[in-house]
């Protein structure tokens, strides 16, 4: 039944499927990992990072880009479309600046991000864009956001959620983990973050890459050996939990 | 025949045969060189069981040479993955075959020096107790050659007092069922087993309508058919590509009675698992 309505983008099957726009979603599992929380006065994404072949420059395979000072984003999927909505989106910002006089809100550029996408599911010939998007920042009010949107163009406010590969696994672990207690500092949001991560990453600390907002700062990429400091605080976090386990069962 | 509102053009499929049935006969009569190009395609099709050692053909299937209580066959790379580090490193497992083989989709590769990303289709015992075998297939076998497979490895008249364990993965998209894929809690395990496989499964059965492709269901309707015990453990996942989750999705596997007592240190092959992982990982640019 599938294969009968899922050539043109604009055709619903008969029980309402768009199906080109769910196998966009499917293309979205494809990616990798991307985790965002919303903490108290910081936000923070956390991506899983791309094996990089041995002659490729590092630093051109980004998974969290800036859109403007005040709202970054990460994005699982599609690398070229991913490259084309960011585009859009940066250019969007500054428009929205020199036109009113005000950087955009959080909400905003999520929402044009997703009109754009919704367009693409209703145009003829052509295809959806095969990304999901998490996109973090600080309005001029001060309240930190975490928006996500997905290939049919919907968009949603999150307190913390996860796309890409296992994202379900992370979101679980997020709904378990995600409490008052646990974003009551930065540092304990950032930690949140590396955890939901290595739940599914498979190497650990070397390969996740963190960036976050603090209240009224730019954003900041953390290195590899600031990721690799968490790593090992969680770590030992950890262990000091088993040993009172272990006592407590003694 | 029906035409669609973009101008494709949709035959209408009809039980009775197609109206222009007297002229395809014309065409479809075969000339020497026909029956040549199938013979060699035929032999380039053909399934080859060697023996580790010299590398020769078996004279006979690999279940009547051996004999056999404990038979479990990885079909697909996870399946592998998983019984490369749970089972195969709890264990010395001596390399009794492999099977070669050519289709449109792969080529299987030599076991002596085999890269991670190649196909190849490998049969083990073990040491301690050569009546269990292990088979690790991650070529695909096309339909022609399922057969030939099963008759190289099996036999014609197979014994009847082996246990038969299958693991393989499916994509979650072709698992039909009511709610939708997005809230299926993937990667899941399914099992089916012949009417003769008298021990619990793990995991819940498979339902209907869903059904079981290609080699796995092969040889499972072959041990239906000889009235063998065996049992599929089919995992359902989003990531067809070697994954860690996706692997440890097959753990409930290791507390049955047809894993009990090969594997034995579970962490030690965690760790082994990761390592695999981390070998196995295909660059591509297409997906960030």
């Amino acid at each position: 039944m599938a294969s009968r309505y899922d050539r043109a983008i604009t055709v619903f099957s008969p029980d309402g499927h768009l199906f080109q726009v769910e196998y966009a979603q499917e293309a979205v599992k494809k990616g990798s990992t991307a985790v965002g929380i919303r903490g108290t006065n910081i936000v923070v994404l956390g991506v899983e990072k791309k094996s990089v072949a041995k002659l490729q420059d590092e630093r051109t395979v980004r998974k969290i880009c800036a859109l403007d000072d005040h709202v970054c984003m990460a994005f699982a999927g599609l690398t070229a479309d991913a490259r084309v909505v960011i585009n859009r989106a940066r250019v969007e910002c500054q428009s929205h600046k020199l036109t009113v006089e005000d950087p955009v809100t959080v909400e905003y550029i999520t929402r044009f991000i997703a009109t754009l996408k919704q367009k693409y599911t209703q145009s003829n010939g052509r295809r959806p864009f095969g990304i999901s998007a998490l996109i973090v920042g600080f309005d001029d009010d001060g309240i930190p956001r975490l928006y996500q949107t997905d290939p049919s163009g919907t968009y949603h406010a999150w307190k913390a959620n996860a796309i890409g590969r296992s994202a379900k696994t992370v979101r679980e672990f997020l709904e378990k983990n995600y409490t008052e207690d646990a974003i009551a500092s930065d540092n304990e949001a950032i930690k949140l973050a590396i955890k939901a991560l290595l739940e599914v990453v498979q190497s650990g600390g070397k390969n996740i890459e963190l960036a976050i907002i603090r209240r009224n700062q730019p954003l900041k990429m953390f290195s590899a050996k600031e990721v690799e400091l968490y790593v090992t605080e969680i770590e030992k976090e950890k262990e000091e939990a088993e040993k009172k386990k272990s006592k407590k069962s003694v | 025949m029906a035409a669609t509102f973009f101008g494709e053009v949709v035959k209408a499929p009809c039980r009775a045969g197609t109206e222009d049935e007297e002229e395809e006969e014309e065409g479809r009569r075969e000339t020497p060189e026909d029956r040549e190009v199938r013979q060699q395609l035929a032999r380039k099709r053909e399934v080859r069981l060697l023996r580790r050692q010299t590398k020769t053909s078996l004279e006979v299937s690999l279940l009547e040479k051996y004999p056999c209580s404990k038979f479990i066959i990885a079909i697909g790379n996870n399946a592998v993955a998983f019984l490369s580090s749970f089972v195969m490193n709890s264990g010395v497992w001596e390399e009794v075959g492999c099977a070669k083989l050519w289709n449109e989709w792969c080529r299987t590769a030599d076991t002596t020096h085999l890269s991670s990303t190649e196909a190849f289709c490998g049969f083990y015992h073990l040491k301690s107790n050569p009546s269990v075998f292990l088979c690790q297939c991650s070529c695909y076998v096309a339909e022609d050659q399922q057969y030939q497979w099963l008759e190289k490895v099996f036999g014609s008249c197979p014994r009847k007092n082996m246990q038969i364990t299958i693991l393989t993965c499916r994509h979650v998209t072709d698992y039909k069922t009511l709610e939708s894929t997005g809230s299926l809690p993937s990667p899941f395990l399914k099992a089916l087993k012949t009417q003769n496989f008298k021990d619990p499964a793990c995991c819940p059965l498979l339902e209907q309508p869903n059904i079981v492709h290609d080699l796995p269901a092969a040889v499972l309707s072959y041990c239906q058919v000889w009235k063998i015990p065996a049992i599929l453990y089919l995992c359902y996942t989003d990531v067809m590509k070697l994954d860690l989750i996706t692997v440890e999705a097959f753990k409930p596997i290791l507390s049955t009675r047809s894993l009990k007592g090969l594997v034995k240190n579970i962490p030690q092959s965690t760790e082994i698992l990761k390592k695999l992982m981390t070998t196995n990982e295909i660059q591509s640019n297409i997906y960030t």
